[in-house]
Parts: structure tokens; sequence; C-alpha cells
């Protein structure tokens, strides 16, 4: 589904990626864990071009994304992303945040959009906030709704980057359920994160990131039972 | 009662310097002959009507001035590293030049030089005193706006282009409403001084509000009441704006409601 | 990039808007409703009507028109009435000038120092404001004959007896004859009476203000010592504000001329054929009898 080769992103003379190979296969849930600076995160925003890779490729279901003339927007439109800081658009409803993009981009009528949304909505109990303004909702609400205004778009993939660092330890739970829920439904998902129970339960392959690099890669119960380098020892060590 | 026959009285008993006259009488044949006397306070009416004029012509070009200004180097700056536009790098040059200069130098010198050297053989004056204000005023709409888009969460436009809409789309849905409740006090503070500012373009011959004060000071030798009359007439207008102003921004608070 | 060309669109759509208002300007003109539609300045030929045989061809900046500019602050010269039309001796003559012509006349009223620049700009094809020949204004500008003469006075506070007069030198006097050192004058910007008193005590001691109303206001307050201003308009201020008077001096006598742009000949023939026919008439002294005496 998604193949990088090669991948390396510097910001100025700092170099965060240092050449990434890897290959996610539809159906996929990868697990990206590693301490912070590794790159987790850029390798995850470079994956939709949030950040543009200084060299390497990277190709979507046959599509180059990384060509100068490939249509950024529509290949986004498949692929769902969601934030640490949830970035719900809070001049707006929930039931605009997450009809917007559907209508806009001309995938749904307002209508059908409506209508995806309550079914949405529904299916993460907040139905009763269609109307509310994010500011009226917890962090866990927040990051549930933005999840869900991902799914609205129907992608083929979801990216998560650390979605649940920034909530409060009692909403962690209501976040990572929604998520088990979508992989159980067969979502091809990347998942940066720090939850290794998370990794451990919903993860099919575990991808062990340092200095830019994927040092180690596993699925996960192999991973964590006997980690090969000594960095991913020592790391697993500290948070485990 | 019969104002006019007062006036009549009292102002002859001023003449003839009467003992017999009060302050306040004189006081009275003074606020007469500035504002009563043969409907003067109609062209204080007709000036205003121009100053309004003025400021909505002037904020037309200077909010699409500014807007341009502002998306222009909004966009110039928000390019990624080692991935920047030559046309783009140009156009953000004049962009900011423009702003240096504009606000580098005093209002009432731009007025001057584009009255008596760029437009000198206009004789519109009121539509070029417009245009500087709006030229002028384009300038500090695009730093407040650019302020505004500056400072609002990148992860808002990050956001918006991750659902797969395009540029535009965010800034229209996103950003832009976000960013115009956030400049909204900076921006009704500087149309505010661009109402009082119309008045300096009665220095190249703007038929406005202070223009019709001094016509009226030209022909009663007395300064006081018309001077006094036009900054209440400004007092009033500031207050409106300022009044339409609160009812906007509290709309915009809508969504902070808890 | 799509961005860019939209960017552009803009950017061009906004240039064409500025130039629009800029060729548009020369129109409709606010002071004056109903004057100054059509088409900016094509040259016209208008034979002019009463020189016999003499073909003098002149242009006006637009068709059919006189466009005049004038400071309104100068009576009875120029002021303004209540419905804030220019009268006065001035926009008087220039209206028997423009009959004579077959000419609209349009009367613009901006600051004085803006009135003299107006010209040369091809804003106005004359002025008359009270306008004294000077060989330095006759540099820039063409002048026509004199229709009037006048001379600086000195407007004093009644009973402010420190002001005698002036000296051959121009300056400011007191009764036994000596230079008064700590006065200030106040004058109009850009007039006769504010370079003779700049000559006479230097810019520290003289206060220019926009207009002679303006300036008579100042000595009222006490903001300056006496006001060096034409006769005709000192006159007018000293009737209508009671408490002021006036004190003759040794100023030049001034002839009171109008003015067009300099190299404007055919124009200025023109207006000098009308003017001197208009003296020779009794129009002329008919219009200043009636402000200057009937007042």
């Amino acid at each position: 589904m998604i193949d990088v080769k090669n991948l390396k992103k510097s910001f100025g003379s700092h170099l965060v990626l240092n050449g990434i190979d890897q290959h996610i296969h539809p159906g996929e849930k990868v697990v990206v864990i590693g301490p912070s600076g590794s790159g987790k995160s850029t390798f995850l925003r470079c994956l939709n071009l949030l950040e543009t890779p200084t060299s390497g490729s990277i190709t979507f279901e046959g599509q180059e994304i990384t060509a100068p003339k490939a249509d950024i927007d529509a290949i986004r439109r498949q692929m769902g992303m969601v934030f640490q800081h949830f970035n719900l658009f809070p001049n707006m409803t929930i039931r605009r945040n997450i009809t917007l993009a559907p209508v806009r981009t001309r995938l749904m009528s307002q209508a059908e959009a409506d209508d995806t949304a309550t079914a949405l909505l529904k299916r993460v109990n907040l139905e009763e906030k269609a109307d509310a303004y994010p500011a009226q909702l917890s962090g866990g609400q927040k990051q549930r709704i933005a999840i869900v205004r991902a799914l609205a778009m129907k992608p083929k993939l979801m990216l998560f980057d650390e979605p649940t660092s920034a909530l409060d330890p009692e909403m962690v739970g209501e976040v990572l359920a929604v998520m088990k829920e979508l992989a159980e439904e067969g979502m091809t998902m990347v998942v940066v994160t720090h939850e290794m129970g998370f990794a451990r339960e919903v993860g099919t392959r575990v991808l062990f990131m340092d200095e830019g690099r994927i040092l180690e890669e596993n699925e996960p119960r192999a991973f964590f039972a006997s980690p090969k380098q000594p960095r991913t020892i020592d790391f697993l060590s500290k948070v485990l | 009662m019969d104002l006019a026959y007062y006036y009549e009285l009292w102002r002859g008993m001023m003449l003839s310097k009467d003992p017999m006259l009060e302050g306040w009488q004189v006081f009275f044949v003074r606020f007469y002959q500035a504002f009563l006397e043969n409907d003067r306070w109609l062209q204080y009416l007709k000036g205003a009507g121009t100053t309004l004029y003025v400021t909505a012509m002037a904020l037309c070009i200077g909010v699409a001035l500014g807007v341009l200004v502002a998306v222009i180097r909004t966009a110039h700056d928000q390019q990624r590293p080692g991935n920047r536009n030559f046309v783009l790098g140009v156009i953000n040059l004049v962009c900011k030049v423009y702003v240096t200069i504009i606000r580098g130098t005093p209002m009432m010198v731009q007025i001057l030089i584009m009255g008596m050297v760029i437009f000198s053989s206009s004789r519109n004056y009121t539509l070029v005193g417009a245009l500087t204000l709006g030229i002028n005023s384009g300038a500090y709409v695009a730093e407040i706006i650019r302020g505004g888009l500056m400072s609002l969460d990148p992860g808002q436009m990050e956001a918006g282009r991750s659902l797969g809409l395009n540029y535009f789309d965010t800034m229209r849905f996103i950003v832009v409403p976000q960013a115009f409740k956030a400049i909204l006090p900076s921006l009704g503070n500087e149309f505010i001084v661009l109402l009082k500012d119309t008045s300096m373009i009665s220095v190249i011959g703007g038929q406005e509000l202070i223009k019709a004060a001094r016509d009226v000071i030209n022909r009663t030798y007395d300064a006081m009441f018309p001077l006094l009359g036009s900054a209440f007439v400004y007092l009033v207008l500031v207050l409106i704006f300022s009044y339409l102003q609160g009812i906007l921004e509290r709309r915009l608070r809508q969504s902070d409601r808890r | 990039m799509k961005l860019m060309k939209k960017l552009g669109a803009l950017l061009l759509a906004l240039t064409m808007a500025v130039a629009l208002a800029a060729c548009s300007d020369t129109g409709s003109n606010p002071s004056q409703p109903g004057g100054g539609e059509g088409e900016p300045s094509k040259s016209v030929e208008s034979a002019e009507p009463n020189q016999g045989g003499e073909p003098a061809a002149f242009t006006t900046i637009e068709e059919g028109k006189l466009l005049m500019c004038t400071n309104a602050a100068f009576p009875p010269y120029e002021m303004t009435d209540d419905s804030g039309n220019v009268i006065g001796i001035d926009p008087e003559i220039a209206q028997a000038i423009a009959d004579k012509l077959g000419l609209e006349l349009v009367i613009d009223d901006i600051d004085f120092d803006a009135a003299l620049i107006s010209v040369q700009e091809n804003r106005h094809d004359v002025i008359l404001a009270g306008l004294t020949y000077r060989e330095d204004r006759d540099l820039v500008m063409d002048f026509t004959d004199s229709y009037a003469t006048g001379y600086q006075v000195i407007i004093v506070n009644e009973g402010d007896d420190r002001i005698a007069g002036t000296n051959d030198d121009l300056e400011l006097i007191d009764k036994d004859g000596n230079k008064l050192e700590d006065i200030q004058i106040g004058v109009q910007r850009g007039t006769t009476g504010e370079t003779f008193c700049q000559g006479a005590h230097g810019v520290d001691h003289v206060t220019s203000l926009d207009n002679g109303s303006v300036a008579v206001q100042a000595l009222i307050n006490g903001q300056v010592d006496c006001v060096v201003i034409d006769k005709g308009p000192a006159e007018e201020y000293v009737k209508n504000n009671p408490g002021l008077t006036i004190l003759e001096a040794e100023y030049v006598i001034e002839d009171y001329c109008a003015a067009v742009d300099e190299g404007n000949t055919a124009l200025l023939n023109a207006i000098n054929g009308a003017l001197n026919e208009l003296i020779a008439d009794g129009t002329v002294q008919k219009i200043m009898d009636r402000y200057i005496s009937a007042g």
C-alpha cells in the first residue's frame, strides 16, 4: 500500500530522517515507537507530505506522491490524520468540523455528509454533541471527534500522531477503545505512540526508531519478548 | 420660541457693546451663528457625509490591499525551506517596500505628495484623499492581518490540509475566520484611526467635515463652536462604529462559550 | 502554480483599479455639482470672439470650461457663502471673463499655496486669488494685466500702541522709529505679506497661517501681535471683529492679476483681451464697488 524508499529529511543542517525503507501492506496496524527526537513523528508526517522529504520516494497505491506533479490534495483525501493536539476547528460546530471536508471536496452532498456525521458520532457515543463547539468538549471527546472527522473522508489509511499524549490519563482509555474498534474493522493504521499496551494488543508490527533510522522491527509478541538491538532493550527497559 | 429673533436682538446688542448683555446670551449668539444661522448645520452634515464616504472608500481599498499584501507575505513566509518560489519572493519584496514606505512616512506627507505631486492635475480632491487613505490603511491592515494569520496555531492549517482541503479552502473556512476574530479589535482600532484621519484630506482640498467647519469659521470669525461641533460629530461617529464592532465581536465569540 | 496565477490576477486588477481612479478623477468635482463631467482635457480650439481679426486660438484643460482655483478665505475678493459657493470680486470677474470667452466657469476652493502650484500642474486654467504680481511668481506663471490694486496693511488690537508702522526697510517700528525686535507677526502662508515680514524680521518672528481668517483669530487670541495682510480683506476682518484696527504702512502698491500656466500665451491673451474690455466698459469697477463700498 505504501512503499517508502531511502527517505531522508533534514531541517536545515539537522538530519531527522536518515534513510528509511519501509513497506506497509493493506490491513496492517504498524506501531512506531522510539525516544523523543528519534524522527517517528516526522516519518509519519512525511507519509502525507505535511513534511516534504528532502530526498527519497514515497509511493501510495502505485502513485509516487513525492513526485512534483502529484495531486497532493487528492492523495491526502485517502489518508486520515489524527494529531496529538486534536486540531479541531474551534470556529465550527462538531457537525461542521466533520462535514466540511467531505462536502468541499465534493465527496458527498451536505445531506450525505450530515448522515455520515450522525452515524459516526453515534459510533463514538457523541451524537448529542453535534451542535456543540470544540471548546465545550473534554480532551478525550475532542480526540474521538478528531478521529471521526478523519473517518468521514472514508480514508484507506489512518495516521495517528501520538493521539493520547495530550490527554489526561483517565481519558486515554476511551480514545484507545475507538482506535481498537477501528483496527478490528480492518483499517490500515500507522500509529506513533508511547502506549506499549496498545502496541502489543492491537499492532501487527512494531517499528523501533532511533536517530532517524528504523533500528528494529518485528511482530509485537516477539518484539517485546526478545528485542535484539541493545538500544531497543535499553528503551524498553525504561518504558515498560 | 423664535430663536432667530433673539439671535438678531442679542447680536445687535453685542455689536453695540450693550452692557446689559449677559454671558449666556453671547454664548447663544455664537452657538446660533455657528450652527443655526442659514441652516449651517446642514453644511456640517454634508461634510460628515463626505467624511463617511471617504472612510468607506478608504476602508474598501485598505482592506483589499491589506488582505492581498498579508496573504502574499504569509504565503511567502510559510513556504517550506529550500522550496522557495522566486516570483513570490519578488512580489513579497514589493509588498515589504510598500509597507515600509507607508509606515515610515507621516500621513500628512503622503496626502500632500498624492495631492500635489502624483495627482497634481486631478481636481477630484476627495477621491485622491480616499485613495491616499486607503493606500495608507492597507499597509497597517496588512500587518494586522499578517499578525493574525501568523499567530494562529499551524496545526489548524495542517488539519485542514490533511483532510484533503486545498490551500484556499483551508484559508477561507478555517484560518481566515479564526484570524479575523483574533484581529477584530486591532482592525476596529485601525478603522477608527482611518475615520479620524479623513480630516487631513482637507489640506488638499477635500470637502469634508473639517473643511465645512473652517468655512463657517471664515464667515463668522469664531472658531470655538464650529470646531467643538465637528469634534462632537467625529466622536458620535466613532461611538457608533465602536458599538457596531462590539456587536460583531460578541457574535464571533459564540464558539467560545462553554 | 495555481496560487501564483490567482495572486497575479488580483494584483493586476488592483493596479487597473488604481489606474482607473487616476484617469477618471479629472471628472466630476464634489464642490461643484453638475460641473466637470466629461473627457479629460481634449485640446479644443475656440475662436476668441472679440479680438477683431486676430485668430487667437487657445485651449483649456476641459473643453468648454474655464477651471479657476482660488482660496476662498480672502474677503471681499473671495469667500464662501452658506451654500458653499465661492463668491466675491474675483469669482465675478472670472465669470465675466468666462462669459466673454464663451466658457463655463468652474471654481475650486483650495489652499492658497496649493492654488499657486495648481495652474503650473495644469490642474486649473487660471488662478484668481487676489494674486499679487511678483517676479519670482512670473517665473512659473504668466500674469494677466492688473485688474485691481492693493497693498499690505497691519491689523492690530485696538489700544495696542506698540506698533506705529513700518520704515523703508519694511521693518515694523515703534513710535520712536526703532525696529521692534520682540514681535510675532501673523501672515497668510504664501502671500507677499509673508515674504515682506520674513525678509524684515526673520522666519522666527513670522507665524504663517492657512488663511487670513485664521491669522486674525490668532491676533484676537493674542498668539500674534499683529497681522500683515492685504488691505481689502483687512477691512473686512476689522469690520466683522470689533476691537481690531488697521495701521497704514509703507508697503508698495501691488497689482492684483490673474495668472495662467507659464507659456500658455494663447489663453493669457484671450483672458487679457476679455479683461481689458471689462475694465474699459466699467464692469470691473462696478463689481469692486459692489463689494467694497456696500460690504
